[in-house]
């Protein structure tokens, strides 16, 4: 009974407006690391609030967009957007959730939901040297659960952030992602590689296996599975392709420089 | 047993710190971090014991991973976030990294003729190590997507609707 709060129905709002918010609010939430689940359950939430059906067909490289009013058939688009560039960021997620509430809620009016889509496109993410300082003390954590010791846990550290600052600064020249990915796992490998090489820890292998696990697109591998356990196929299998690639990228850069150190010694 | 006790901790430590430290890697809201990392500890604990009582790899990460998926529910509400956001580098504390390692080594060395001739083992090495990434990976999917799969087209905002709505008519009884 408290459910029912006063609802103001008196804002209305084109179909095309509504249309280009959602494509905006759904490829943003798909680039950082939604599932289509849930940026179909979000952008429904939007599209409902103003007396709208929606289709919508995500696949991970880009969203389509179909609305049309509840009472006006002839009221209605179909757009179609392109993904911005792929980075997990989930914070984005949270955001874009409350704000979907709190329109579906009728708390915020369209005009200001605009103003804070924005607000949230310009989100910042940590800052990267806190990242690379994370992501070392991370891969050092894995490298002891794995059974490591402090020494080989040490150069895991060291292996993961200069190869996690070596990618920061090779995607931020606006080279292709996947080339960042190849050198900044060529770089991690030398480092972790000196292990093996000098012989100086207790399980080498185990610290070139922890070391390059930063580079892991963990939220693609595990959403492709979930989309395809919901039956969102096409964007399964663009989400596995780009994880897929993502992978072997980082095969390739470990393969270079394994090569470059001896590959009988490992 | 006390030193298994102390063990657990252990593992309950460092899995924290990875969870928390993928949260940052994956941007989790600041206020959610802590959660990332007890969600994690407590998987990978749970991991951990079910190994020791010898449940299998692949059978104590998926009890571990729905374990983490369901308390995520919970926990998501108590920090106001979704589940995805805490469940996900919860997870990857048992991100199958070391198979994934050991197969693609094998596929290193099998273009190698002399190796192989000398190993011919190799080949079972790759195909023994990528089944258990790509098993591993599965049960990761699924226990962070247990909660979607359960309350198939619910948000879970709902869900605690729903017990909100069964409390008032007991209330009004």
């Amino acid at each position: 009974m408290e459910k029912e709060k006063e609802k103001d129905t008196s804002e209305t709002v084109k179909a095309n407006e509504i249309a280009d918010f959602i494509l905006d609010t759904g490829a943003f939430l798909m680039a950082s690391g939604a599932h289509s689940g849930r940026v179909w359950r979000n952008c429904k939430r939007i599209a409902g609030r103003y007396g709208y059906h929606l289709n919508i067909n995500p696949t991970f490289t880009g969203i389509l967009v179909s609305v049309w009013d509840k009472n006006d058939d002839s009221n209605a688009v179909t757009r179609y957007k392109t993904s911005p560039q792929n980075l997990v960021h989930l914070e984005v997620l949270t955001l874009i959730s409350h704000l979907s509430w709190r329109i579906a809620d009728g708390i915020t009016s369209f005009a200001d939901a605009r103003v804070e889509l924005e607000g949230i496109k310009k989100q910042k993410h940590y800052p990267f040297w806190f990242v690379a300082f994370m992501v070392g003390v991370s891969c050092a954590c894995l490298c002891v659960l794995a059974g490591g010791n402090v020494v080989d846990a040490g150069i895991t550290f060291l292996a993961a952030m200069v190869g996690s600052l070596v990618k920061y600064y090779i995607t931020r020249k606006n080279f292709n992602q996947f080339l960042a990915v190849i050198v900044a796992s060529c770089a991690t490998t030398m480092i972790a590689g000196a292990d093996t090489i000098l012989g100086i820890g207790k399980l080498p292998e185990i610290t070139l296996a922890t070391s390059v696990l930063y580079l892991i697109p963990g939220v693609p591998l595990i959403n492709s599975v979930i989309d395809l356990l919901e039956g969102y196929f096409s964007a399964s299998i663009a989400r596995s392709l780009y994880a897929a690639s993502v992978l072997l990228c980082i095969a390739v850069g470990m393969t270079l420089s394994i090569t470059l150190l001896g590959i009988s010694k490992f | 047993m006390e030193t298994f006790l102390l063990e657990i901790a252990l593992d309950f430590a460092l899995a924290f710190l990875v969870a928390a430290c993928w949260g940052v890697l994956f941007g989790t809201p600041v206020k959610a971090l802590y959660m990332a990392g007890l969600l994690g500890g407590l998987g990978h604990s749970v991991r951990f014991v079910l190994l020791e009582l010898g449940l299998g790899l692949v059978g104590s990460t998926l009890a571990a991973s729905v374990f983490i998926g369901l308390i995520g529910i919970y926990a998501a509400h108590k920090v106001h976030n979704p589940p995805v956001v805490i469940t996900m580098p919860a997870c990857i504390t048992m991100i199958p990294g070391l198979y994934a390692y050991r197969s693609m080594l094998a596929a290193i060395k099998l273009s190698d003729q002399s190796i192989l001739d000398k190993d011919p083992n190799i080949i079972p090495t790759i195909a023994h190590n990528a089944v258990l990434t790509f098993s591993l990976l599965l049960t990761l999917a699924v226990g962070i997507s247990i909660s979607a799969l359960l309350f198939r087209n619910k948000s879970v905002r709902d869900i605690r609707l729903g017990k909100d709505i069964f409390k008032s008519k007991e209330e009004n009884i």
